[in-house]
């Protein structure tokens, strides 16, 4: 541990504490009770179509293993180093966006969303999020005080945003391209961008969202039948209609784990509405619990952006903890039909490799920030040089300036 | 964020908040909104959940299977397959452009595959509904060619949502054979008749256990929980009926039925022993594999549902109970009147007029003088109580529908005199063929009255046995001594100058009695002069009866005798039965001598009130005065029926009654002088 401990120090002269307990712990918890859901929800759909009740099961407990491996990996990386990967992780994700969209993407209930890595499907808008989240800390922090300005501050971000959304829009993911534009406007927000900007930009994108929602047939279906569920519950609220039913048979206390019965009517219930599955299982208080957790891991990264060493820390850790929160949010809205049907899941417990992964990774980059840093002089006085502060300063800077 | 200025720092972390704020109030909503849904309308939508369950599933577990009492299979469920479809799923990724064509492709194809009209299939599908029928019972070749659209290999695109699964159709391998006392089962799978639906729920299954085990396309999933598939199947009845008894039973039936033109009958067959049922047979009888071609009287299982006056059969327990009470004892003769004797208005007739008969001979005889006396002697509160006893008068419990209670008592008033006498002799009460087999069972089975069994056993798929039915004894009717000697007076039937010899079986003292009772006509609501009911029931081998057999032949038209009719029914039965039981025959019996009786011709009773004058006691009325001992009728009308009946007896007038009430008017007319023996008729009306 100690080599590792002083290769982290390297790049600064501090000295790096242990990860924020609570948030690990949650985190893993809440992928081990993902993996128990999955199974839940999905061994009938199993059984069905690949005969193994546990066909998911394994997967998703490999996901988890693999997640909870890099969630641990990156904790130990300096995020500061990140900085020198945000344009070639930003570049590849948009790449791999792009090839999605011109028809090497793999069709599924009518979106292509995946593309085939040997023999496993990877779903790049999931990537894009974080590397959308990595690339505007960054962006903003090196900006600082221009972020208010409307060329240098404003414009670029929301090109690249508008980018990433519009190759969202084109796959289609539409709740993936609203959870990018949500983390676009609130790290320029953040960050003190003009409000006169935000505000204008926010109309914009309204207008181009009522737009888009018009012009395609299916959204229409789905918001016409997002406003009146129970006329077309048989027809294109199927979903949702399912959804509020498995929910609310849970009443207070749930059927039991395992002992919902709406997974035979609910299509991708240990994907998109595995939330539903929970409400079901275990009740009114299952849900309170959920919930619950998703605020204690919000809670605690918003906390490590608050005590992070440098704006961009704070900015990294308040993008990934608003990533997780509004996305479980919005998951869970749509399953109780308050928001119509997207394609989003909930963060570390619904079933897929991509986002377990992703939001693995993020965790960790988020538990690193948690690391509380102090000045390594304080520790061992002896070793170290006096001018410390300075130093890393301009170390700082020029590994900036090395990566813009 | 110690390389920013404390108050940038600062502002970030404002608006950080302001923002941890606007999500805050987002997961208000989502938690305000789950206490919604899951705690003030919980129960609502878990109730729509469970219905929604209930309503898509519309195939309930395999039926059980009915089997005799040797493992041969009565009923039966085979599972066809049928097709239907999900056309929501089928169009789920259908673009409303290409709707209209794929429409097309999807109706031709599968109107192809499965040989139904193009148009048809295309309404079905054009509905877009979760779930629509397509095609019951298909063929091998038709699901095969479904699999082949299914992989769009067939040439076209591949189609989604579409559904082959096995549904029971119920199955009777023996065709009409207990086809009533089986009944049979509707579409739906509900049995609706007979053993099929007073098991119904046994035989179903537990439906509610697989409810949750339907997926949306409305297949059929076991979860870990049921993977044993025989434990969702109903449970498996075994019944005591034996199949080859069961066959005799209802071939004899049908060929006397036939031969004696009789409009309906039945046959049972029970063992006395043990109170199992072997045969239960009704004719006319229908073929539950296609009960839509039967007509509602070929479904009735006579033996239980109908009731009909048992005449002459009664007297066997007549003469137990009087032997019971001490009214006579077993070798007592008893003046039996020449063959007439008057009761209150009514005149009893024997068929074989005497004037001493044993009981024995009474029985063998069937002589209704002296079961009249007998029961008149018991008095009408302990005879009534003794046929009680034997189970007449209430349902013998039998596990099947529609059994009817029979009728002891009319309006349950006590039997006036003449009511006693009638019942006595097996008229103005009602029994049923099963109750006539279980009361002389009862008579073989030294008294004891047994409650029938039918059902022998019950068992889930597995085999492991859920209810059995053990030999139950409802009570003595009487002693086993009374029993013994009343079988050996049935013996008497079927030997020598008995009725029923045409029973007897070769090679076994065989025990019985035959009837032949008169029926109301329901127009008139009068006894009619040519409707009959012809019967027998006895046992065998008399000394350790193996079976009781009741046979029940009603309005036979070529002849009307239970001797005649029903006997022979009995004996080809019991010979088959024995043969199928496996009894070995006996020594040749004792035959008993009775010498004092001439006629060998059928017994028969009248009550006076609806019948024509009987020729031979009713002379042309004379009015000369020559005729030696010639009398002078006297005046009764103004008097009441027993005043006006005894005055004329008395005199030695034989009056016949017509109406009821006060006599009006009489003929011949009062004054006129006639020969003893005269038939004066008194037409009476209820006085106003």
């Amino acid at each position: 541990m100690s080599w590792l401990r002083k290769r982290m120090g390297a790049a600064d002269q501090t000295q790096v504490g242990a990860v924020d307990p609570v948030l690990a712990a949650t985190i893993i918890a809440l992928v081990g009770f993902g993996i128990v859901m999955v199974y839940s929800a999905s061994a009938i759909e199993a059984t069905v179509r690949y005969h193994d009740p546990e066909h998911f099961l394994k997967r998703q407990f490999m996901f988890g293993i693999a997640g909870l491996g890099v969630m641990g990996a990156v904790s130990y990386i300096d995020y500061h180093r990140l900085r020198r990967l945000t344009y070639p992780v930003l570049g590849s994700v948009t790449v791999l966006m792009i090839l999605t969209v011109i028809g090497m993407g793999v069709r599924r209930g009518g979106a292509a969303r995946w593309l085939t890595v040997g023999p496993i499907l990877i779903q790049p808008a999931e990537m894009a999020k974080l590397a959308l989240v990595v690339w505007l800390a960054y962006s903003l922090a090196k900006k600082a005080d221009k972020v208010r300005s409307f060329t240098v501050g404003f414009i670029p971000h929301v090109l690249m945003a508008g980018g990433l959304i519009l190759l969202c829009l084109k796959q289609p993911d539409f709740g993936s391209a609203v959870v990018i534009a949500f983390l676009t406007f609130a790290l320029l927000f953040v960050a003190g961008a003009r409000m006169a900007y935000l505000f204008g930009g926010l109309i914009a994108v309204i207008a181009i969202g009522v737009q888009l929602v018009m012009s395609q047939g299916y959204r229409m279906a789905r918001l016409t039948a997002y406003l009146d569920i129970a006329k077309h519950r048989q027809g294109s609220a199927y979903q949702p209609f399912q959804s509020v039913m498995s929910f609310g048979s849970g009443e207070i206390t749930g059927l039991g784990l395992g002992k919902g019965l709406q997974v035979l009517y609910l299509p991708e219930a240990h994907n998109d509405f595995i939330a539903a599955i929970i409400g079901e299982e275990l009740g009114f208080i299952g849900v309170l619990g959920l919930a619950s957790v998703f605020l204690l891991i919000v809670a605690r990264g918003v906390r490590a952006a608050f005590r992070a060493s440098d704006d961009f820390g704070s900015y990294l850790a308040f993008g990934i903890s608003s990533m997780l929160g509004i996305q479980a949010l919005v998951n869970m809205a749509v399953a109780m039909a308050i928001l119509p049907t997207k394609g989003l899941t909930l963060p570390f417990i619904s079933y897929g490799g991509s986002s377990l992964l992703v939001n693995a990774a993020a965790a960790g980059v988020l538990l690193n920030i948690s690391r509380p840093r102090t000045q390594r002089q304080e520790v061992e006085p002896a070793r170290t040089v006096p001018e410390d502060a300075e130093a890393s300063e301009i170390l700082m800077v020029s590994a900036q300036e090395g990566a813009g | 964020m110690k390389n920013l200025s404390p108050r940038r720092a600062s502002g970030i972390r404002l608006r950080m908040a302001v923002l941890c704020g606007l999500m805050g109030i987002g997961l208000g909503v989502v938690v305000s909104a789950a206490y919604g849904i899951q705690v003030e309308r919980g129960q609502e939508w878990r109730e729509l959940a469970e219905k929604q369950r209930q309503r898509r599933l519309h195939i309930s577990p395999r039926r059980g299977t009915i089997f005799d009492r040797n493992g041969a299979t009565l009923a039966d469920s085979v599972e066809v397959p049928s097709v239907s479809v999900d056309a929501f799923e089928m169009f789920r990724n259908v673009s409303d452009q290409q709707f209209p064509q794929f429409l097309d492709n999807a109706s031709q194809r599968l109107a192809k595959a499965l040989s139904l009209d193009p148009d048809q299939v295309r309404d079905k599908l054009a509905r877009r509904r979760r779930f629509a029928s397509l095609k019951r019972r298909v063929t091998v070749a038709e699901v095969e060619a479904i699999r082949k659209l299914e992989r769009g290999e067939d040439g076209g695109p591949r189609l989604v949502g579409l559904m082959v699964e096995g549904e029971g159709h119920r199955y009777f391998p023996n065709r009409e054979l207990a086809g009533p006392m089986l009944g049979f089962v509707a579409p739906d799978g509900e049995g609706k008749d007979g053993i099929e639906l007073t098991l119904n729920e046994q035989l179903r299954g537990h439906v509610e256990e697989v409810r949750g085990l339907r997926d949306r396309a409305g297949r059929l999933i076991f979860s870990e929980g049921i993977k044993n598939e025989k434990t969702l199947a109903g449970y498996n009845v075994h019944l005591t009926i034996d199949k080859g008894i069961q066959f005799a039973a209802e071939r004899e039936l049908e060929a006397a039925a036939h031969t004696f033109e009789a409009k309906s009958g039945s046959v049972v067959v029970v063992n006395p022993q043990t109170g199992e049922i072997l045969a239960m047979a009704s004719y006319p009888s229908c073929n539950p594999n296609d009960i839509a071609q039967s007509s509602l009287e070929s479904r009735r299982n006579r033996a239980i549902t109908d009731q009909f006056e048992p005449g002459s059969t009664m007297k066997v327990f007549t003469m137990a109970a009087a032997l019971a009470h001490k009214v006579i004892t077993p070798t007592q003769p008893m003046y039996c009147e020449e063959g007439a004797m008057a009761i209150d208005n009514v005149l009893v007739r024997d068929t074989h007029p005497s004037a001493w008969l044993t009981p024995t001979q009474v029985l063998a005889l069937s002589s209704n003088i002296g079961a009249s006396k007998l029961g008149l002697g018991l008095g009408d509160r302990n005879l009534y109580e003794a046929l009680q006893r034997f189970g007449f008068g209430k349902q013998t419990g039998v596990p099947l529908p529609g059994e009817t209670p029979g009728v002891l008592r009319p309006r349950d008033r006590p039997w006036v005199q003449v009511e006693t006498a009638a019942a006595s002799f097996g008229q103005g009460i009602s029994v049923t063929t099963l109750q006539m087999a279980m009361a002389t069972a009862a008579i073989a089975n030294r008294g004891r009255l047994l409650r029938p069994i039918l059902v022998k056993r019950i068992t889930d798929g597995s085999g492991a046995v859920v209810e059995e039915t053990p030999t139950e004894v409802l009570r003595n009717a009487v002693s086993a001594n009374v029993a013994r000697v009343v079988s050996e007076m049935m013996v008497a039937v079927t030997e020598g100058e008995g009725t029923g010899t045409e029973a007897a079986v070769p090679g076994f003292r065989t025990a019985g009695k035959t009837a032949t009772a008169q029926k109301t006509d329901p127009a008139t609501g009068k006894y009619s002069a040519d409707l009959y009911t012809a019967s027998f029931v006895g046992f065998v081998p008399a000394d350790n009866p193996r079976i009781v057999v009741a046979v029940v032949l009603d309005e036979p038209m070529i002849s009307h005798a239970g001797g005649a009719v029903a006997a022979p029914v009995f004996r080809r039965v019991c010979q088959a039965s024995l043969r199928v039981l496996g009894v070995v025959e006996e020594q040749g019996p004792p035959v008993a001598q009775m010498e004092d009786v001439v006629d060998l011709a059928e017994e028969n009773y009248a009550i006076m009130l609806p019948k024509p004058p009987i020729p031979a006691l009713n002379p042309v009325v004379s009015t000369s005065g020559s005729d030696q001992g010639a009398k002078t009728v006297v005046d009764v009308t103004g008097l009441p029926a027993t005043s006006a009946l005894q005055t004329l007896m008395k005199q030695g007038f034989i009056p016949q009654m017509v109406g009821s009430g006060k006599v009006v008017r009489q003929h011949p007319a009062a004054g006129a002088v006639v020969p003893p023996g005269t038939v004066v008729q008194l037409y009476l009306e209820p006085p106003t």
